[in-house]
Order: C-alpha cells, then sequence, then structure tokens
C-alpha cells in the first residue's frame, strides 16, 4: 500500500515536471520569437553589397501623404520617410502594427517590382512566422495595381495580424517607389 | 463533538452566507449591466483609482523642450499631456535646434516639429552615431556623447564629426510640473473606473488582488466542510 503511495507519487512527480518542462520550453519559444532579427544597419549592407548609398528622405504630403492613409487605412507616423536608393533599387525601413506593437520590416523594391521583404525586428507575442523566407518569398516580383498587389498573399494561421501588416507595408513601399521615380 | 461539529458548521455558514450574498447580488447585476447602464457609470474615488494602480502618474524622465514638457511612460512619449510616439528605449535627452525638438535614445534620434508633431526616427542607418548617453548643444549645433566619444552635427543631422569639446549644455531631466501632471493623470484615468469593471472584479475576486486565490481556496475547503459536517449531522439525526 505504502510503496503503491510512492510510486503514484514518483508518477505525480515525473508528470508534473514534464509539464512544467514543456511549459518552459513553450515560454522561451514565445520570448525568443520576438526581437530584433537584423539591424537596421546591416540590412541596409546586405542590400547595396556593404556599400550602402547616402540616405534620402520624402516627406509626407499632399497626394502621397492620402496615398499611404489609403493604404494602411490610417495615416503614417511621421512627417517624412527615410529610404536609400542606387540604380534601379530603392529599400525602405518601415513600421507598421501588428495587433499591438511595431513590426519594423525591411523592403527593396527594384524596376517597381518586390526584390524582397525582411522582418527586422518583431516586438509581438504571435505571428513572428511571417519572417520565414517561405513566407516572404510569395512577395517576390510583386507589383502594385490600383494601390494593391497584383497577387494573392497566403495566410498564415495564427499570424493574420502580422500577415496583414507585411502585406500593407509591402503595398506601401511599392507606392512610395513610384512616387520617387515619378 | 457534536456541539462542537454543530457550532462549526453554522459559524461557517455564516461566512459562506457572506460571500454567496455578495457572488449573486454581483451576478445579477452583471446580468442586467446593460439595463442598468453599469458600463456608463464611472467612479473616481482615490482608493479605487488607486486599487487600479492609476491615482499617481510617474514618469520615467522628463525633459523641458521649447516650451513644451516631455515625458516618458514606459514605451509611450507625451508631448505636454498628448501622447506622441511609442519608444521602446529610455528617452535620454533633449535639445531643440533651428525648426526641431530633438529627443535621443541610446541609438536613435527621434526628431518633432515645434508644434510636437513626430517627423522621423534617424537611426545609425541615417548617420546617427550608436551607443548615445547624452545630447546636448554646442553654439545652437548638436552634439552627443556616446560611449565611443563625442560627436557633432549641423541642422542637417546627417553628417557627424567626432569633437572633444568643452562647455556644452548637457540635456538634464526635469520634475513634471503639477500643471501637466494634472493634465496627465486626467488622461491616465480617463473617466475613472466603470463601476461594472468593478462590479465584475467583485464578483469574479480579483477586486481582493493576489490574496484572491486563497480567499477561494478557504472559501472551497469551507464549502468542502460544510457539505462533509451537513451531511454527517443530517446522517445522525435520523
Amino acid at each position: 500500500m505504502v510503496g503503491k503511495a510512492i510510486l503514484n507519487r514518483k508518477i505525480l512527480l515525473t508528470a508534473s515536471k514534464s509539464l512544467l518542462g514543456v511549459i518552459l520550453f513553450l515560454i522561451a519559444f514565445s520570448v525568443s520569437a520576438r526581437g530584433v532579427y537584423q539591424s537596421n544597419q546591416d540590412f541596409l549592407l546586405e542590400v547595396f553589397n556593404n556599400a550602402p548609398p547616402k540616405s534620402k528622405v520624402v516627406w509626407m504630403k499632399g497626394e502621397l501623404r492620402q496615398g499611404i492613409r489609403d493604404i494602411l487605412g490610417h495615416p503614417y507616423a511621421g512627417l517624412r520617410i527615410r529610404y536609400w536608393q542606387q540604380d534601379e533599387k530603392s529599400a525602405w525601413i518601415l513600421e507598421e502594427i501588428g495587433k499591438t506593437e511595431a513590426i519594423t520590416f525591411g523592403v527593396v523594391i527594384a524596376n517597381n517590382k518586390v526584390d524582397s521583404v525582411k522582418v527586422l525586428a518583431f516586438r509581438e507575442s504571435r505571428g513572428s512566422e511571417i519572417r520565414y523566407p517561405a513566407f516572404t518569398q510569395q512577395f517576390q516580383g510583386a507589383g502594385l495595381e490600383a494601390q494593391q498587389l497584383d497577387r494573392h498573399i497566403d495566410g498564415i494561421s495564427g499570424a493574420t495580424l502580422s500577415v496583414r501588416a507585411m502585406t500593407l507595408i509591402v503595398e506601401m513601399a511599392l507606392y512610395l517607389d513610384k512616387f520617387i521615380n515619378k | 463533538m457534536n456541539r462542537q461539529m454543530r457550532f462549526l458548521h453554522r459559524t461557517m455558514g455564516a461566512v459562506i452566507a457572506v460571500f454567496v450574498l455578495i457572488f449573486s447580488l454581483t451576478g445579477i447585476l452583471l446580468n442586467h449591466s446593460s439595463d442598468l447602464e453599469l458600463d456608463q457609470e464611472y467612479l473616481t474615488w482615490n482608493w479605487v483609482l488607486a486599487h487600479y494602480g492609476i491615482s499617481n502618474i510617474e514618469p520615467d524622465v522628463v525633459y523641458f523642450l521649447d516650451q513644451h514638457v516631455i515625458s516618458q511612460f514606459d514605451s509611450r512619449v507625451f508631448i505636454d499631456a498628448i501622447p506622441a510616439i511609442n519608444s521602446h528605449k529610455p528617452i535620454l535627452g533633449g535639445v531643440v535646434i533651428d525648426d526641431l525638438m530633438l529627443l535621443t535614445t541610446e541609438d536613435e534620434l527621434l526628431l518633432f516639429s515645434h508644434d510636437g508633431e513626430f517627423i522621423e526616427k534617424m537611426t545609425e542607418s541615417a548617420g546617427i552615431p550608436p551607443l548615445i548617453q547624452n545630447i546636448g548643444l554646442f553654439h545652437g549645433e548638436p552634439v552627443v556623447q556616446t560611449r565611443q566619444g563625442m560627436w557633432r552635427s549641423d541642422f542637417m543631422l546627417e553628417e557627424w564629426e567626432a569633437i572633444s569639446l568643452e562647455g556644452i549644455a548637457w540635456s538634464e531631466p526635469q520634475s513634471l510640473p503639477s500643471a501637466v501632471e494634472d493634465e496627465l493623470a486626467d488622461y491616465f484615468r480617463g473617466k475613472g473606473i466603470s463601476v461594472e469593471r468593478v462590479i465584475l472584479d467583485l464578483h469574479n475576486g480579483r477586486l481582493a488582488g493576489s490574496f484572491s486565490v486563497w480567499i477561494i481556496d478557504i472559501l472551497g475547503l469551507m464549502l468542502t466542510f460544510i457539505s462533509i459536517t451537513g451531511i454527517w449531522l443530517w446522517l445522525k439525526r435520523r
């Protein structure tokens, strides 16, 4: 009887430890999903082969301001946006709220099409799957048609708002690129 | 034995009855919350606000810039009592140059117009020296002290040269003026705490904070006890 009680206790203890282990792993995993994946500077060094051009700014006024408001559904924070341009390529570092926190994206546009898009910093607790190349490569070669992407982007379950934020930012970068190349 | 059991049964029953009454009455009120418009009524009693942590406001840091009071509460930066921007890094200082208000964090400059409108965040990728510790002015030009030394720029903020100067007017944190403190307190408190929220927290025990778990545990044990003693007394009577 006593032996059985000890055995039960051991099983309960092992089960509790395993459960605690799983919880700690999940917490560690979710925490590791947040953070800065690449600094702005490293992103630019990578995009422009270690020699980024001097930055330029575009002021958010009039038609541009309204156009971006139409794309995002709200005004973009800030009166000016910085970008880096060399030959046909322009690089943009833009932020958009996922659910409650800002996600920092790096978008490269070449010849009016998306060259690449990256998540530079992710601060939400969920939805960081959008940073995986398997997802971001869907944007490669996408253009803008009537202020919207010319293709459908497959979503990720559990990351709907992050996917939405990335799609809007890519549309915004394409719109900005079109504006500076007018 | 029987008498003691009966006494305990009755006493615990009375204690539990108080809680059952609270749960029942608050439950009924919550059931008719919309009709009674409990979500439209607000409490501004100090102890209630204190309980919800909004009776006093304490900014992390305050700077005075160009007639404006800049304050930071966690990641929220306010200009006077108006939310201006979110900054995940602490504000380390601020100066005014030409038509700009500049705030600095460890690795970015936050630019605002004189009216307090946010213009841009400039980082290392825009030429800003990293690892900033403070910002100041030298003959009207911005100077930043970094861990790697001192850097000076002009109003364009795009070119920074390493320098070593004395007599720089470094930015210094200030105290929050009471007028702005009152405005910020209004901002954080809003209309107060809704009656519905307080009743809901009373109903689910959250009003007792961290003690709620223990109270529910004790109530659970008492309920178990009076159930057992009730059955026992009933069996004895038969």
